[in-house]
């Protein structure tokens, strides 16, 4: 080789700080762990020994004890068992509507943007239509009709109307992508369209969206909320959402005052997994911007 | 120089490429001509926006050409179908202007390196590995210490090192390089123009390189070919062409080539205004509006490339020095 | 530890700028990062200073504090500045804003960056006229009208109402001269001001600031990675490398009797015009040192082919060679000349002004 110069030596050593990102920090471990425990008590709840959420077992407007972490509400039922069973239907809605939105809108907004064109003009100004008109209103008005409200109807109908929303912030993070020249480089090397949106683009807006897709969770889970409060949401009886109990601990309250934990736990635990959501999903989104770990 | 010999690996006819921004059209290459003989590196020069770039990208298909034709070793590329295109360019290869894009960041070296391999399913496994330690040696750039980071991670000297390995593992006949130095620093472009011929030579590529620096191209070139708003001016070996200028233009593009060196006399004769706009060219001799020797002839009828000997055509109706002896 | 450097007598009116021991570090997530490391040199009056150095090497950042840009946090700037006997070092926005403009303006390498996109060109200059010398609008107006025409902008009645977005790179380069030029600064700092621009342009703006500096009678100092721009255009040179000066003196001093392997190293990894084609380029291995990772010896000593052990271990100072106010550091000096450049290439020369269209 006659370049021996240039082969890299000590002095030009590659990567003088072999990408030292800053660390995750415990906070964010504490939030994501809050977070498993959330999903893994949602998943297992069945075989978790938690409280029937809709037996009467006890007193009504027990304090806490160790029968009954976090007391009992105006009807003798478990309030830890009803939060622990809820949680099977906020996490439900909120995963299983994103799962519906990134599904269908993730894979036509890099579409959209990889193709561009006649495609993308068509595809977008449908979408973009869709996004001007308020979803929440769209949301109101099917599911006051749409009765009775089904875990499952819920689901579809935040489901569909994020949609746009999904399309719109991944066509965005694949027009960026795919505009950078590694692409053209791909297609130079003879790599074929599938190839390119699998190897080049994918890898470059999964971080984008998968912090989305956390703040999508939580957004819906706050959405849920409101929906118990207009009493839009799954019919109390049949299973409580964390937004049914805090609805009706309202309603409750006004009778009992001094029955706080009705009201207290389930708006705490609402807050705390948003704001983890939240928290997590911001966290990720800097730690795989590799923007911002280039010196 | 000596190493180029008469066979054409590149013709290329009459090139045009014209985009539509809305309803008005930008005329970016407007019908140029010439060839690459096997082994020599043709520079190209002139300044931005009279469609080197677009020439480049052309030839590669990446953007579709309007009109003309583009001869590889014989065979015409624009006139084939997808799939037969896709074949004959793995006899071309391009390496781009911004070194840090042209990886992606979140692919490991290697794999960056393997992927016409992949593409092509070349080769695997153990084969494959061997391939790209060879080639990022080549370049280089130690495999078994970088080849499984991230290319975010290199500088960006070194991500056109790793450019140029994924480029030669198909072993091509062509390399097209747009601009490769040209957002390196002195140090750094010296050690890239070195290494680029020493690979040419070892590889036998013929190169098109692009360039908007005329010190850089004189370098590496055998033969220089100087554009202007989407025309070509003047083509003729580099040596001859830096020290008789044919084409007004590119005169005062010499003389506006600044030399580091305090002693050397500075040519006075400053080029006056800028480009006009592709969108809507001079009629006749594009580069009439800032030429000072333009006549009337200049503004009725277009210049055509003309030979004045010694392999140096150039395109003006009043050339600065007449026919070689 | 701050060293005298003793201006030579080109400047009997006394220096403009005073630089001394000069020091702009960054607090980064990963440690304290020098970017200028204590650099000392003056400036006199009506004199172009280049100052060269690969990118990444503090040229931008020294020029931006000279101008007392630093941002108040994460930044510590050690040493003085005096600029006409004002000490820009610490000095209060207040201060600051009383100098800016009328005694030292700058010019930036991407003029849209700088430049508002909605606000049409003339407002931008007439602003400073306004509020600076207190014109009224029609005076500010028909100064705006002066300046443009003054940095070569073809109809600048039509322009005065342009918007930057309107104008070519070259032209926008031109309002910003406009712009640093309205209130009559001592001087000028240019920032790689023809960076990115094509040569003819290049030119065009490089012969503005040239005819400029004389007309106007500022100092100025052009900061460039490019030793091509330097060469004809400056009076003296400071090559910079990691944060510091490593060589400086008249540019024909620099260019012919460098001391320094790294000026030599730059000026020979350069391409030139008037090289045969295929020439090899000599090439200095490796990069730029990381600036986090300085160590006390010279900074160029992994890529110097003269170093010794004691380059590892101490940091040469700036010396005097004896000519001329030439200064460089380094503990193993080159002793010979370097060799001139020749062949001129092109045959027009003579071209008039007049003869070359606008
Ligand atoms: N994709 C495109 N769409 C529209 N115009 C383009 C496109 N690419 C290039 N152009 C235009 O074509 C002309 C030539 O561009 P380019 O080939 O990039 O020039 P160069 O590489 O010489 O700087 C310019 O006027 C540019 O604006
Ligand atoms: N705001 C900043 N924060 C941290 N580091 C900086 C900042 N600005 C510049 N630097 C660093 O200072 C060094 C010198 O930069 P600069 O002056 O821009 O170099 P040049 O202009 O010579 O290319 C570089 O290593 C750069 O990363
Ligand atoms: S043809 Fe006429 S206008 Fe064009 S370069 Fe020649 S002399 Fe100038
Ligand atoms: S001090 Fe030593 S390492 Fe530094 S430039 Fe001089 S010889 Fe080279
Ligand atoms: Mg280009
Ligand atoms: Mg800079």
């Amino acid at each position: 080789m006659t370049n021996n110069e240039v082969v890299i030596n000590a002095a030009e050593s590659v990567v003088e700080q072999p990408e030292k990102k800053a660390p995750i920090g415990i906070f964010t471990w504490i939030c994501v762990g809050w977070l498993a425990i959330n999903v893994l008590v949602a998943v297992l709840a069945p075989l978790l020994p938690i409280p029937d959420p809709n037996e009467m077992i006890s007193m009504p407007g027990m304090g806490m004890s160790f029968d009954h972490l976090m007391g009992t509400d105006d009807l003798g039922r478990d309030i830890f068992g009803r939060l622990a069973w809820g949680s099977r239907i906020s996490l439900g809605v909120g995963i299983g509507s994103m799962a519906i939105a990134f599904g269908v809108g993730g894979p036509l907004g890099m579409l959209a943007a990889y193709r561009r064109g006649k495609m993308d003009v068509i595809m977008s100004s449908v979408m973009f239509t869709f996004l001007a008109f308020p979803s929440i209103i769209a949301i109101i008005a099917v599911l006051s009709f749409w009765t009775p409200r089904s875990l499952g109807k819920i689901i579809i109908v935040i489901g569909i109307s994020s949609i746009p929303l999904v399309y719109r912030v991944m066509r965005a993070a694949a027009l960026s992508a795919g505009s950078k020249e590694y692409v053209t480089a791909a297609r130079v090397q003879g790599a074929r369209d599938r190839r390119i949106i699998f190897r080049e683009l994918l890898p470059n807006v999964a971080p984008t969206g998968l912090s989305f897709l956390l703040f999508g969770v939580a957004t819906v889970i706050a959405l849920e909320g409101v929906l118990a409060f207009l009493g839009l949401s799954i019919a109390p009886d049949i299973a409580p959402s964390w937004g049914n109990m805090i609805n009706d601990a309202r309603q409750s309250l006004n009778n009992v005052p001094q029955n706080w934990p009705l009201i207290i736990f389930p708006s705490a635990i609402l807050c705390l997994f948003i704001l983890a959501l939240n928290f997590v999903g911001d966290r990720l989104r800097s730690y795989f911007d590799v923007t911002e770990v280039k010196l | 120089m000596s190493e180029a010999n008469n066979k054409v690996v590149l013709s290329v006819k009459d090139l045009e490429v014209t985009f539509r921004k809305g309803r008005q059209r930008v005329s970016a290459v407007a019908g140029i001509s010439f060839d690459l003989y096997e082994g020599e590196t043709l520079g190209l020069v002139g300044e931005s926006g009279c469609g080197k770039s677009t020439t480049g990208r052309a030839l590669m298909q990446i953007v579709p050409s309007t009109g003309g034709q583009i001869f590889v070793d014989g065979d015409e590329l624009t006139s084939l179908n997808k799939d037969e295109a896709r074949n004959l360019r793995r006899k071309m290869q391009m390496i781009f202007q911004d070194p840090i894009s042209s990886l992606n960041p979140r692919r490991r070296v290697k794999d960056i390196v393997a992927e016409p391999l992949d593409c092509w399913k070349l080769a695997k496994g153990a084969e494959r590995d061997s391939i790209v330690s060879d080639l990022l040696n080549k370049v280089g750039i130690d495999p078994a210490v970088y080849g499984n980071r991230y290319a975010r991670q290199f500088s960006g000297g070194q991500c056109q090192r790793i450019s140029i390995a994924r480029s030669l593992a198909m072993r091509p006949r062509l390399l097209i390089c747009d601009e490769v130095v040209s957002a390196l620093d002195v140090s750094i472009q010296a050690q890239i123009l070195n290494l680029l011929e020493d690979l040419k030579k070892e590889y036998g590529l013929t190169m098109l390189f692009i360039a908007h620096d005329l010190a850089v191209v004189k370098n590496i070139s055998d033969r220089v070919a100087v554009m202007y708003l989407g025309k070509l001016c003047e083509i003729g070996p580099s040596d001859t062409l830096y020290a008789k200028p044919a084409h007004p233009y590119t005169e005062f593009l010499l003389g506006a080539a600044l030399e580091a060196d305090p002693e050397l006399e500075q040519s006075s004769a400053t080029l006056g205004g800028e480009p006009p706009s592709p969108l809507n060219p001079p009629s006749g001799c594009r580069f009439r509006t800032r030429c000072p020797f333009a006549t009337e002839k200049c503004a009725a009828e277009e210049p055509q490339l003309r030979d004045i000997g010694e392999g140096h055509q150039v395109a003006c109706h009043f050339p600065l020095v007449g026919a070689h002896q | 530890m701050s060293q005298e450097i003793n201006s030579t007598n080109q400047n009997p009116a006394g220096d403009l700028l005073v630089v001394e021991n000069l020091t702009t570090t960054f607090q980064t997530a990963r440690g304290a990062l020098p970017a200028v490391g204590g650099v000392s040199f003056r400036l006199g009056a009506n004199e172009i200073l280049g100052v060269v150095g690969e990118s990444g090497s503090g040229k931008t950042v020294l020029s931006r504090t000279i101008m007392g840009l630093q941002p108040r946090t994460n930044v510590e700037v050690g040493g003085s500045v005096l600029l006409d006997g004002h000490q820009i070092v610490g000095a209060t926005d207040e201060d600051l804003r009383d100098i800016w403009g009328t005694k030292v303006a700058m010019i930036f390498q991407d003029p849209m960056t700088s430049l508002n996109p909605v606000t049409k060109i003339g407002k931008q200059i007439g602003e400073s006229l306004q509020v600076r010398l207190g014109m009224n609008k029609a005076e500010a107006k028909a100064r705006v009208i002066e300046l443009l025409t003054l940095v070569g902008i073809p109809s600048p009645e039509e322009r005065y109402d342009a918007y930057p977005t309107q104008l070519s790179g070259g032209m926008r380069q031109r309002v910003m001269i406009a712009i640093a030029l309205a209130c009559n600064p001592t001087l000028l700092l240019a920032d790689e001001p023809t960076t990115g621009l094509d040569v003819t342009i290049q030119a065009q703006i490089l012969n503005l600031l040239d005819e400029l500096q004389l007309k106007m009678k500022m100092s100025v100092i052009l900061v460039t990675h490019d030793l091509g721009v330097v060469a004809t255009r400056t009076d003296r040179i400071i090559v910079m490398y990691a944060g510091r000066i490593v060589e400086m003196g008249t540019t024909k001093e620099v260019f012919r009797n460098h001391k320094m392997p790294y000026t030599r190293a730059l000026l020979e990894s350069t391409p030139r015009v008037s090289n045969p084609s295929h020439t090899r380029l000599q090439t200095i291995p490796g990069r730029p040192p990381n600036l986090l990772k300085l160590t006390e010896g010279c900074a160029f000593a992994p890529r110097c082919s003269r170093a010794t052990e004691k380059c590892s271990q101490e940091r040469p100072t700036l010396e005097p060679t004896g000519v001329d106010g030439h200064y460089f550091a380094c503990w193993n000096p080159l002793e010979d000349q370097a060799a001139p450049v020749s062949i001129q290439t092109g045959t027009i020369k003579e071209i008039g002004e007049d003869n070359v269209r606008g």
